[in-house]
């Protein structure tokens, strides 16, 4: 049987640890907030964007040939879908661990994914440190780490890697553009995603009621598209990497939580163990200064 | 009566205004100010720098605007704007510092970019101003 002294060091250890999945958890509650108010203000952007941009495109699409507006490269970047020879996918995760199965879970979907691919077909761009590990064991071709990103670089992430994107489309370097990513709904629920920002998804164009008929493009449907694609794919990206910051901390928060009810769990355990012994070795004293008395 | 017409305006950082109001006008970036009435035809456009007018219970109201798209329906108006504030958020006094520092800049700019940095400065300073004061009669 353990003595005593081994149970109250394990007792320590266990506590000092749950002290350091309380403050684990404590700090991701901070930075969940901070993520969490960044994202639910863009979403409404994003989401009027997508919008906007899929009935505009959509339309366009169904009405007119892209021939007869005279569209330049850029514009035509989400007009014409090509044969997938090349794609370049964004995989979004975290730079440190202890956040459950978050990693894991967009690891699954990118795996399910980008098994359906060649390996020559992909460029990976990795956003954090288990992304970057992943793509090396899987053999992927990387274009670009990002690693140590803080909540306020995330914009020239975004920025960066769709300015580049573009221009490697119309190179024809790449054919599509893809992110994989977990989207966040609750601090305990997140679930990954993988979204082809372009070209554009119109199998469910974003119809309403409200626009029923085609936009006038103006001054020329050229310059107003030109405008605004660049912009969707930016806040696409930039709502992927929200999304993604704020899944991570809401995850390694419910883990920590977890950590923390665990250890205490264990604590009593070994408190109540421990309690045992130390009656046991009273009765035993006990028994031996009756049995003495007797004598 | 309702208002016919509804005005959203979001940025990429938050949802500015978002209501029901009878007559909108907005800057764009190409064709000087749109006035938008109910049943206006469908149209979207990039924007410029200025103010957006809207009426509301029959006054006159605005909110400035900086860079983005403005998406126009029969019944609604969208800007997705690269920012936006509404008047209270101006400082009148920062503005007109901003404006002074802004025309020192552009005095002093050697290379392209300065300059289109400084223009730019000056006009943010400028909308802003011209929002805290009384605006003139743009689109009306």
């Amino acid at each position: 049987m353990a003595g005593l002294q081994d149970i109250r060091r394990r007792i320590r250890s266990v506590k000092n640890t749950q002290q350091v999945t309380k403050a684990m958890k404590m700090i991701s509650a901070v930075k969940l907030r901070k993520s969490q108010e960044r994202l639910v203000s863009l979403r409404p952007y994003a989401g009027k964007m997508r919008d906007v941009a899929k009935s505009v495109v959509g339309r366009i699409k169904g009405h007119v040939a892209a021939e007869q507006l005279n569209l330049g490269p850029e514009a035509r970047l989400f007009l014409d879908p090509r044969e997938e020879k090349r794609i370049r996918v964004v995989l979004v995760a975290s730079d440190k661990g202890l956040c459950g199965g978050f990693n894991a879970n967009v690891m699954k979907a990118a795996n399910a994914f980008l098994d359906t691919r060649a390996k020559e077909a992909v460029v990976l761009d990795v956003v954090g440190k288990r992304a970057v590990d992943y793509a090396r064991k899987k053999g992927f071709k990387v274009h670009k780490e990002y690693l140590g990103i803080p909540l306020t670089g995330l914009e020239r992430v975004s920025r960066e890697v769709s300015d580049d994107a573009a221009k490697q489309y119309q190179t024809g370097e790449i054919d599509a553009l893809y992110v994989i990513f977990n989207e966040f709904h609750s601090a305990m629920s997140q679930d990954p995603q993988v979204v082809r920002i372009f070209p554009m998804d119109l199998d469910a164009p974003a119809v309403d009621a409200k626009s029923e008929t085609a936009h006038l493009l103006e001054p020329d449907p050229n310059t107003t598209l030109e405008a605004l694609l660049p912009r969707f794919v930016e806040t696409e990206l930039l709502r992927a990497l929200l999304e993604s910051s704020a899944s991570e901390h809401g995850a390694r928060m419910a883990a920590m939580d977890k950590a923390s009810n665990n250890a205490g769990e264990m604590i009593g355990k070994l408190t109540l163990t421990m309690n045992k012994i130390r009656q046991a070795s009273i009765t035993n004293q006990i028994i031996e200064i009756v049995s003495g008395a007797n004598a | 009566m309702p208002e016919p017409i509804q005005l959203e305006v979001v940025t990429p950082q938050r949802r500015v205004f978002s209501a029901w109001v009878s007559e909108v006008s907005f800057p764009s970036e190409h064709r000087g100010y749109y006035g938008i009435l109910p049943g206006h035809t469908p149209v979207m456009t990039p924007l410029g720098n200025g103010l957006i007018y809207y009426t509301q219970d029959g006054q006159r109201h605005w909110l400035t605007v900086f860079g983005g798209f403005a998406e126009v329906g029969p019944d609604h108006v969208t800007i997705l704007a690269r920012d936006s504030e509404t008047v209270d958020m101006i400082d009148p006094t920062q503005a007109e510092a901003d404006r002074v520092r802004a025309l020192k800049l552009l005095k002093e700019a050697q290379t392209e970019h300065d300059l289109a940095d400084a223009k730019a400065a000056l006009d943010v300073s400028l909308v802003r101003i011209q929002a805290s004061g009384h605006p003139g009669g743009h689109g009306y």
